[in-house]
């Protein structure tokens, strides 16, 4: 019995082991190339192919040199996150929390709303959605870009899912001592959402920071815009700038990562606790 | 422990970070992407946007021009250069809402047809009027319509000349300067293919310069007198069949990564495996970009025609400059448009900077362009471009981009000679093009 | 006094309150979708050409007969059913895997097969393209020809098209649908599956029987975001052929379709029209899907 579970112990190992390299080799195939020169990437392909003679860290010190406005993308997108994540996570809440403790004319109708979002993929409406934030004037602004999607239906189906697994007792208990709605909302349920806000930090932290098609639209100038959509700028029909594309790609995935490695316990403890219910 | 040490680190990410960003702001502000002029007092704001980064200094350096020559009506321009897929999606955007777009804009050939179609754009004529002598006037009637307005200038209009590899030519024992027909150009690419094993030239799936060109020579266009697309047509059709024909017996080979724009093509190129190429004049920059181990190895020629006699000259690609309707200049923005394009001083700053052929004749024979010796393209290559440009003289064939031109485009680009040269290369020409032409949305 | 008292009844009302916590989604609802919603459905019915836009019908739903619109539906189909196929089951076996108690470092595995979903579609899309370059040099080239065969040209050959973006589908979802099964795992006790192995039950049997039953949720609920998901797809191809344009269009999608219409030739309506049968579709599948395993229904237990 033993001896089986060895065996079988080594075979996961040996699987997961071989499955994590191939997942993780495109950016390892990218970490090293950006110690190649841009015009040998052109003429000889991707490859882990590197000669150390002209391997340098020069890409990343044109990145660090200042001379292009990579860090200025970085810092747009930084704090769209920060804000879009805050603002999402604290209204999602809110809605998720409506929905799920409460009952109310126009519930299903306004849930079904919730769902509709969910799948209406951005580009569809994109159109009406630009002439509206062109009327609002929030034209190459961070604000158009965060105001459409402030709350996010896949938190509040979360947050829902989430809350409908605490009995409701519990509030009325609260009300008989006293306590306003909105008091148990952000005294009793915030502190118990915590696990939740912390997974749904990171999975819209990960959309913020990777969004493209909407910032693009929406911003204009090159000091604007964000990074992936600065990144997609590197690359044109006249002329990819590899140099800088490259290492700065690799860079742009680290603080994304720092979050993610920081949170990550909470993250699937939020997801079970949340669980999906269906 | 290790819980707060991570969030300090990305406190202490989020912090350099920022202020790194704080650092190069600054910077940008006189940076390459985005750009001004010296801003004057009581100058008229103008915005450009543009998708060529070299686009940029350009402009804002046309503007100081044009303040010191014209003090009463100075200018203080914002050139924003973008992605060229998404900046022109932008540019149609705002012109469809009427809100947040330039007072000017380049736009690519491609997508001028959509800007013309639906009035998006405002004519120059007038402001083009004085110069019309000196320039050829074909690559400013080309962004026009059936009216007689056009709403542009050229950028990336350039003669179509072939560029020819002479370490290979050398080799297989050719000399391009008796290259006259496409069959003269054929024949010596069978003995390039026999004795280097190279082809003669490539042809791509995802753009179509050799094809409209050769329908160009044949004066074919790929809309009708009414703008309709107008892909089935006999000319369309034999040179396809020529193009397969060289495609089968190895002279023509399909370009790597489908275009002549893409990283693969380049390193292919610059590696000498591939003979010869014809493409616009403004090609020269690419070269002198991309393929720096060809250095004084390329030499210019005209580019093959059918019959002996036959006119050589051809217009392709296109960038075009125009002035967007809804600014509040417009008259300024118009004059300021046809000064940069136009003038001497721009002709001259195009050509040293950018290697763009000028549009204005009397520059083909100044020594001061054409003899050059700092000048990047006449150091490259081993033929001059100029001696190509008088020989061809001012009457050019430029592509119809009337009407559904943009869609017709698109279709082309995708499917078309994708089919054509790669996927069905089997398929009745005449059918093929039918089927093409019906799947065009417009 | 009265006013106190009325501010009072308010904070304490259980019938205002659920409106005052659903009050932000109804605002940017209203505001930004339904009016989006609405004037697409309006434009798919007009030519749209500034201050000439004319009504013209149904002119617009004509474009069902395109060949192209035909390919594009066709392909996000068929892009949908294969990541469905793909996404579902194999993060479901890997998460049992990486579930079992034979297994070691699980978290540290967990957290480095997710990090593909970290990074951006952008970034992705470079390093694939050239990773499937058709340079003899790119890296899949050097990995075929360790096995003697040629280069291939993967990014024109519709054949490897798919594979690719299969590849990047899998690459980029599995560690995030495993995260989801490995949650859902956490919630089945385990003595179930200890009274099934002193019943003499095999490791299949009792993934058979209890861990996919149990798991049923996690299913449905992956399945409903692979669906929308797999149909919206458009990014992964923008980025794998550096714009909206695949050779043939080999890796068109509806949205691709869509985006080109509207944007790239400026033909408003009929990308409006593309948006209201896109949306029908999706609609149609997803509330079949939702309302087949009950998601309205369950409030009322």
């Amino acid at each position: 019995m033993k001896k089986k579970s060895r065996t079988t112990s080594v075979f996961l190992i040996v699987f997961f082991v071989i499955v994590t390299a191939i997942t993780l080799l495109p950016l390892a195939l990218l970490a090293v190339s950006s110690l190649r020169p841009g015009s040998d990437l052109m003429r000889y392909g991707l490859n882990f192919n590197i000669d150390w003679a002209t391997a340098s860290l020069n890409e990343y010190r044109m990145l660090f040199s200042g001379a292009n406005n990579y860090f200025i993308w970085y810092r747009n997108s930084l704090l769209i996150t920060v804000v879009q994540v805050a603002l999402a996570l604290f209204l999602s809440a809110c809605v998720g929390y409506g929905f799920a403790m409460y009952e109310f004319r126009g519930k299903n109708l306004s849930f079904a709303c919730v769902l509709l979002v969910m799948m209406v993929p951005t580009e569809v409406i994109l159109l009406p959605l630009y002439r509206l934030i062109t009327r609002m004037h929030l034209i190459n602004n961070m604000w158009g870009i965060i105001l459409p999607y402030l709350v996010v239906p896949m938190l509040v189906f979360f947050f829902r899912q989430y809350l409908s697994g605490i009995p409701k007792d519990f509030l009325d208990a609260a009300r008989v001592d006293g306590c306003t709605e909105y008091g148990i909302f952000f005294r009793i349920m915030i502190p118990l959402m915590k696990p939740s806000f912390a997974a749904m930090g990171i999975y819209q932290g990960m959309s913020s920071w990777n969004n493209f098609l909407w910032p693009m639209i929406v911003t204009n100038s090159i000091t604007k815009i964000t990074l992936p959509v600065g990144l997609q700028s590197l690359l044109s029909p006249y002329g990819n700038n590899y140099d800088i594309l490259i290492a700065g790609s690799c860079f742009a995935i680290i603080p994304i990562l720092i979050l993610f490695a920081a949170f990550q316990r909470y993250f699937i403890e939020g997801m079970t606790a949340g669980g999906v219910k269906g | 422990m290790k819980r707060r040490f991570m969030a300090g680190l990305l406190t202490a990410a989020m912090l350099v970070s920022s202020l790194a960003g704080a650092a190069v702001t600054v910077h940008a502000e006189d940076g390459s992407t985005q750009g001004t002029n010296t801003f004057v007092d009581g100058g008229t704001e103008l915005s450009f946007w543009t998708f060529q980064e070299l686009h940029v200094p350009f402009w804002t350096s046309m503007a100081d021009v044009w303040n010191e020559k014209y003090p009463d009506r100075p200018i203080n321009l914002t050139v924003t250069n973008g992605e060229s897929h998404s900046t022109h999606s932008k540019l149609l955007i705002a012109c469809q809402s009427g809100e947040g777009a330039p007072d000017m804009a380049d736009i690519e050939i491609g997508y001028y047809g959509s800007f013309v179609k639906d009035g998006y754009l405002i004519p120059i004529n007038d402001a083009v009027e004085p110069y019309k002598d000196d320039v050829v006037m074909s690559r400013i009637t080309m962004y026009g319509d059936t009216e007689g307005n056009y709403y542009g200038v050229d950028f990336h209009l350039g003669e179509t000349v072939t560029y020819y590899n002479m370490d290979v030519m050398n080799e297989a024992g050719v000399d391009p300067a008796e290259i006259v027909t496409w069959d003269d150009y054929f024949a010596a690419g069978q003995k390039v293919l026999e004795a280097t094993g190279k082809p003669m030239t490539a042809v791509e799936t995802a753009d179509l310069f050799l094809p409209q060109a050769m329908m160009l020579q044949k004066n074919a266009q790929y809309v009708d007198e009414e703008g309709n697309p107008n892909l089935v047509t006999d000319e369309h059709a034999e040179v396809i069949e020529y193009i397969r024909s060289k495609l089968a017996d190895g002279t023509i080979e399909i370009a790597p990564g489908g275009g002549l724009h893409t990283e693969e093509w380049y390193g292919h190129l610059n590696a000498g495996d591939v003979a010869s190429i014809t493409m616009p004049l403004w090609y020269m920059g690419r070269f002198t970009d991309y393929c720096g181990d060809l250095a004084k190895k390329v030499a210019i020629y005209e580019m093959p025609v059918w019959n002996e006699g036959d006119v050589r000259a051809v217009l392709q690609g296109g960038t075009g400059t125009s002035v967007i309707k809804g600014t509040e200049n417009e008259q300024l923005a118009k004059d300021f448009l046809a000064f940069a394009k136009l003038s001497a001083e721009g002709c001259t700053y195009e050509w040293v900077n950018l290697g763009f052929d000028p549009i204005r004749t009397e520059l083909w024979d100044d020594p001061a362009l054409t003899e050059d010796p700092d000048n990047k393209f006449l150091n490259y290559f081993m033929t001059k471009p100029f001696d190509i440009l008088k020989k061809n003289g001012t009457e050019l064939t430029a592509p119809d981009i009337s009407g559904q031109y943009a869609a017709t485009y698109q279709t082309l680009v995708s499917t078309t000679y994708s089919n054509a040269f790669e996927m069905s290369v089997d398929r009745d020409v005449y059918e093929l093009l039918q089927e093409e032409q019906d799947s065009i949305i417009y | 006094m009265k006013k106190k008292g009325i501010l009072k009844k308010v904070l304490y009302s259980q019938k205002v309150a659920p409106y005052v916590f659903i009050a932000p989604f109804i605002i940017t609802f209203v505001v930004f979708f339904a009016y989006s919603i609405f004037s697409m459905v309006m434009m798919s019915f007009q030519k749209v050409a500034g201050p000439n836009t004319v009504f013209v019908g149904l002119d617009n739903y004509k474009v069902i007969h395109n060949s192209i619109f035909i390919k594009s539906l066709k392909n996000s189909i068929f892009y949908t059913i294969v990541s469905c196929a793909l996404m579902i089951p194999i993060p479901l076996v890997m998460a049992v895997m990486l579930n079992s108690k034979s297994m070691k470092a699980k978290s540290f595995f967990r957290s480095l097969l997710f990090i593909p979903a970290l990074t951006s579609v952008v970034v992705a899309g470079v390093v694939f393209r050239m990773m499937f370059g058709e340079l003899e040099g790119s890296f899949m080239n050097q990995v075929i020809a360790s096995f003697g065969q040629g280069p291939l040209i993967w990014l024109r050959t519709p054949g490897t098209v798919w594979m690719v973006l299969f590849f990047v589908c899998l690459w980029r979802w599995t560690g995030v649908n495993m995260m989801y099964y490995l949650s859902g795992l956490q919630q089945i006790p385990s003595d179930l599956y200890e009274s099934a192995s002193i019943d003499g039950a095999s490791t299949w049997q009792a993934f058979w029987n209890i861990t996919v039953p149990l798991l049923k949720p996690t299913i449905i609920y992956v399945l409903t975001i692979s669906i929308f998901g797999g149909m919206a797809m458009f990014s992964e191809s923008y980025m794998i052929f550096n714009g909206n344009k695949s050779p043939n269009n080999i890796g068109t999608t509806l949205v691709g379709f869509l985006y080109r219409m509207a944007f790239e030739q400026n033909n408003l309506g009929i990308g409006s029209a593309v948006g209201v049968i896109f949306l029908s579709i999706v609609l149609v599948v997803n509330f079949l899907q939702l309302f087949a395993n009950g998601t309205f229904g369950r409030k009322e237990k």
